[in-house]
């Protein structure tokens, strides 16, 4: 039946009868279709894997049963098969989200390393880069974020505001010419926007996104983020380490027996470990110190 | 004129649909419009529809569930199968069928060129296949009073699913518009819109065109939810289903991932081999001097060819529960056949067939990825699903002692096609039997010529549908003002080993050199199955950069095989197009 429609005019009843703000800009085909193959073409599929969750509406800790169920629900509802054509648009977002989602499952299947700890961690940063890789990335502190828009209105391509949780975040690095960013982050009232090491960006974007919290019983539970999410990551990636450096003498002992394991006694593997920690996080602190000498020196004035 | 006609009336309908007058539909409901489903099978034909409660296979007056496909011509009247003629008996039906007067496995030929091996195959029927072997459609004519009479494929379908819908309207009692058809995996596009054509001669609408393994896929879905909601298990896990799917002439294979009444197609393949093709080798085998032996269809030879494939199909189905078979057939002109078969010779002879099914169900798990060891049940149907070595090599690919006992192998596709033909058509039922869906997803490569001859493949085979995909070309020329999208489909490196489904030029490209543009090429396929090419120039941006092209693809009637060469040897490659690298890659 719809294959004899007029596509001109299906597509026009497609976009009169979708009201689902948060998708429609996805969905807005013809209109904005130059706009969004520009976008599209600069930034890589991951780089939206924040707004996949919403779409299926799972967490970054579902399993993939929990995603197909929520997959599954959802094309039952909006399936052009029961929705008719107006499910058309909304059906291929779902499509998308759930390739990208299971693919990201299947990515951190092969290594089993973060299972249950920090387990959302994929070592991707959520915003995507616009030319090559720079050393040096655009962090926002979502907690300090107040919402104003300022970036947003300067950069507009960088900048994204989440409305749900009320605070500005980086879509696209360096989207906009190096001025306007320039200018966004000196406009930022609550200076919260910060030029970070590329290489500690996916951490610091996983950690300052909702995180489950540990739940003591009924008490305690529900979804927090690091209050500082600096901090956070420092203490991220020491655990990461860690559970890295298991996996490793696990393995090891597992191939060559427990021979080469000895070669190396507890004491020499401490101490390299924090040398190479230290090497590792230094920017990283120098960043954290340098800032709180800022602040400090702010409220004196 | 019965095209003309049927034309208009989807003219009338699609403005109906247009207008948002659903509402208005609903407030006089002459009759419940739900879509009837087809299996129009290379040898036999069955139509089921969903009666409220479940789905119901229809009989034809002689009490048949499968309708032998075909079409007499008599004089001036004609009949199809579906009433089974003036014949009373199966053995005179069959010697009427092969009698040259009548025109069957339309299945195989419609939409082919000339050039196609199924069509040249197909030589060694009864009635006249000609071909000049430069493709064009092939001439097809069945014997009328000493005399061919020619016709078509898509005209011959008509005539027969005309009177299938009879037999439905009848049965119904109200008229039947809308119907869902089965199709092998293997069919092109363009095939695709020649049983579309034959649908609108015959006044049927085509609400959609699903691979026959997707319908059965759609039907154990309706029983694992049956099941559960028996057992009361709440949604119960992912099931994987692998469908080997075998008629007279086509293979297929899906693999499908079931949870929930929703099955999600995860991997298709098919390919043009089938009962037919085993038919024929056999022939071939009893009879080692058949195609000199048939080389021009005269009344006799036409008559005694008759009883050679009566004889080797009637052997090769006693050969499913027997050892050996004997066929023994006098020929006329002192030429007899006398042969014992069994097994092992049969296999012998067939060998390359069983070596193509275990490729495309390898290809199948390949796809799917998945091992078998991932599969909780094989489902084997269609006609040649009989024979014990498919049997045996399909489920012994899948690591499996016994397939799925609850499906029938003749009847579970059309099932299938009668429940997707129900909730397209939006019925509901309380009971929550039609809470079912099928993602289905696409069967071949589609994509454009690039990089000189290459096919980019833009949306790749075995995508969800419905997909959307874009993907950036840019100029070979400096200057180039001009660019031409050629669409293929298939599964071809080269853009000549593939369909050409149309072409159209991109025009009014700004003069800079070459690589520096941006043209982006967006493919859409609805769930319908109906694609779309969406294509213009991103980059450079600018008030003088022309608007978009959207073209409902395939665009090109007839003789695709010229096409493409004649627009080769017209522009060269003046017009060409270069796959854009990625800037970043993921």
């Amino acid at each position: 039946m719809l294959g004899f429609f007029g596509t001109s005019a299906a597509s026009d009843l497609c976009h009169l009868q979708l009201g689902n703000g948060s998708v429609h800009h996805e969905l807005n085909r013809q209109n904005n279709y130059r706009q969004r193959s520009v976008i599209r073409c600069c930034s890589t599929a991951r780089g939206r894997t924040k707004d996949y969750y919403k779409v299926l509406g799972v967490t970054v800790y579902s399993t993939p049963q929990e995603i197909k169920g929520a997959y599954r629900k959802l094309q039952k509802q909006h399936h052009p098969d029961i929705a008719g054509y107006k499910g058309h648009d909304y059906t291929l977002l779902l499509n998308e989200a759930y390739k990208v989602l299971m693919r990201n499952l299947s990515r951190h299947a092969d290594g089993k390393t973060r299972a249950g700890f920090g387990s959302g961690y994929t070592g991707d940063g959520y915003s995507s880069w616009n030319g090559p890789v720079r050393s040096q990335a655009l962090f926002v502190d979502e907690n300090k974020c107040i919402g104003c828009r300022e970036c947003v209105h300067h950069a507009a391509r960088t900048f994204a505001m989440d409305d749900d949780l009320g605070s500005a975040h980086v879509e696209i690095q360096f989207g906009d010419l190096e001025q306007q960013i320039q200018l966004a982050v000196e406009s930022c009232p609550v200076n919260c926007i910060h030029w970070v090491d590329s290489q500690e960006l996916p951490m610091l974007e996983f950690l300052s996104r909702p995180q489950p919290k540990e739940g003591h019983g009924i008490f305690g539970g529900g979804w927090e983020r690091p209050r500082n999410v600096f901090a956070a990551a420092k203490n991220f990636a020491k655990r990461l380490e860690r559970v890295e450096q298991e996996l490793e003498r696990e393995q090891s002992s597992r191939s060559h027996g427990n021979a080469d394991c000895e070669a190396e006694t507890e004491a020499q593997a401490e101490a390299r470990r924090r040398a190479g920690e230290e090497l590792r996080w230094k920017p990283l602190v120098d960043v954290w110190n340098g800032l709180r000498g800022w602040r400090k020196g702010g409220t004196d004035q | 004129m019965g095209v003309l006609f049927c034309r208009m009336a989807e003219q009338l309908y699609t403005v109906a649909s247009d207008s948002e007058t659903t509402g208005e539909d609903k407030s006089q409901p002459s009759f419940p419009d739900v879509a009837i489903g087809i299996d129009i099978g290379t040898s036999k034909c069955s139509v089921a529809v969903w009666d409220g409660h479940q789905v119901e296979l229809l009989k034809n007056t002689r009490n048949q569930k499968g309708m032998r496909s075909y079409v007499m011509f008599k004089d001036d009247n004609l009949s199809a199968g579906v009433t089974g003629g003036t014949a009373q008996e199966n053995a005179h039906e069959e010697r009427d069928i092969l009698s040259g007067s009548a025109i069957f496995n339309m299945k195989r030929l419609i939409g082919r060129m000339d050039t196609d091996e199924v069509v040249q195959a197909s030589k060694a029927l009864p009635f006249l296949v000609q071909t000049l072997g430069i493709g064009v459609r092939p001439f097809i004519a069945a014997l009328v009073n000493n005399m061919w009479r020619s016709t078509t494929p898509e005209e011959v379908l008509a005539i027969f699913l005309l009177e299938l819908k009879a037999l439905v309207e009848m049965h119904l009692k109200h008229p039947v518009r809308n119907a869902v058809l089965t199709i092998p995996v293997a069919f092109s596009r363009f095939q695709q819109t020649r049983i579309e054509r034959a649908c609108a001669m015959a006044g049927l609408h085509v609400l959609r065109l699903m691979p026959e393994p997707t319908a059965v896929a759609l039907l154990y879905a309706q029983q694992q939810q049956q099941q559960l909601m028996h057992d009361n298990m709440g949604s119960g896990i992912e099931k994987i289903a692998l469908i080997f799917n075998m008629g007279a002439g086509y293979c297929d294979v899906a693999v499908t991932a079931t949870a929930g009444g929703v099955s999600q197609i995860r991997a298709l393949s098919g390919c043009t081999i089938g009962g037919e093709d085993i038919l024929q080798n056999i022939m071939r085998h009893v009879l080692p001097n058949f195609d000199s032996f048939y080389a021009g269809q005269t009344m006799d030879r036409i008559r005694s060819m008759g009883l050679l494939r009566i004889a080797t199909q009637d052997a090769i189905h006693r050969l499913a529960n027997q050892e050996t078979v004997e066929i023994n057939v006098d020929l006329g002109n002192g030429q007899k056949v006398s042969k014992v078969l069994d097994h092992s010779e049969f296999e012998q002879v067939n060998w390359g067939i069983f070596e193509k099914c275990e490729k495309i169900i390898n290809q199948c798990l390949l796809d799917a990825k998945l091992v078998p060891e991932d599969i909780n049940d094989v489902m084997l149907v269609g006609g040649c699903s009989r024979i014990p070595r498919i049997r045996s090599l399909v489920l012994g690919l899948c690591k499996k002692e016994v397939s799925y006992k609850n499906i029938d192998t003749l009847e579970a596709a059309v099932a299938g096609a009668a429940l997707e033909g129900a909730i397209a058509s939006g019925v509901t039922d309380p009971s929550g039997s039609l809470d079912l869906l099928t993602i289905q997803a696409t069967p071949m490569n589609l994509g454009i010529r690039a990089d000189g001859d290459n096919f980019a493949a833009i949306i790749p085979r075995n995508t969800t549908v419905p997909a959307r995909r874009d993907m950036l070309f840019t100029t070979t020329q400096d200057n180039q003002s001009e660019a031409l999208i050629a669409v293929y489909e298939g599964e071809g490196e080269r853009a000549e080993d593939n369909h050409l489904l149309g072409y159209f030029k991109i025009t009014g490209i700004p003069p800079v050199p070459k690589g520096s543009v941006e043209i982006s090429v967006c493919m859409d396929i609805d769930a319908a199955n109906v694609l779309r090419v969406f294509a213009g120039v991103v980059k450079p941006q600018g008030p003088a950069i022309p608007p978009f092209i959207e073209v409902r693809m395939p665009t090109l009637d007839d003789g695709h095989g010229w096409c493409g060469q004649a627009l080769a040897k017209m522009y060269g490659k003046t017009l060409d197009l270069a796959v854009l690298p990625k800037k970043l890659q993921p």
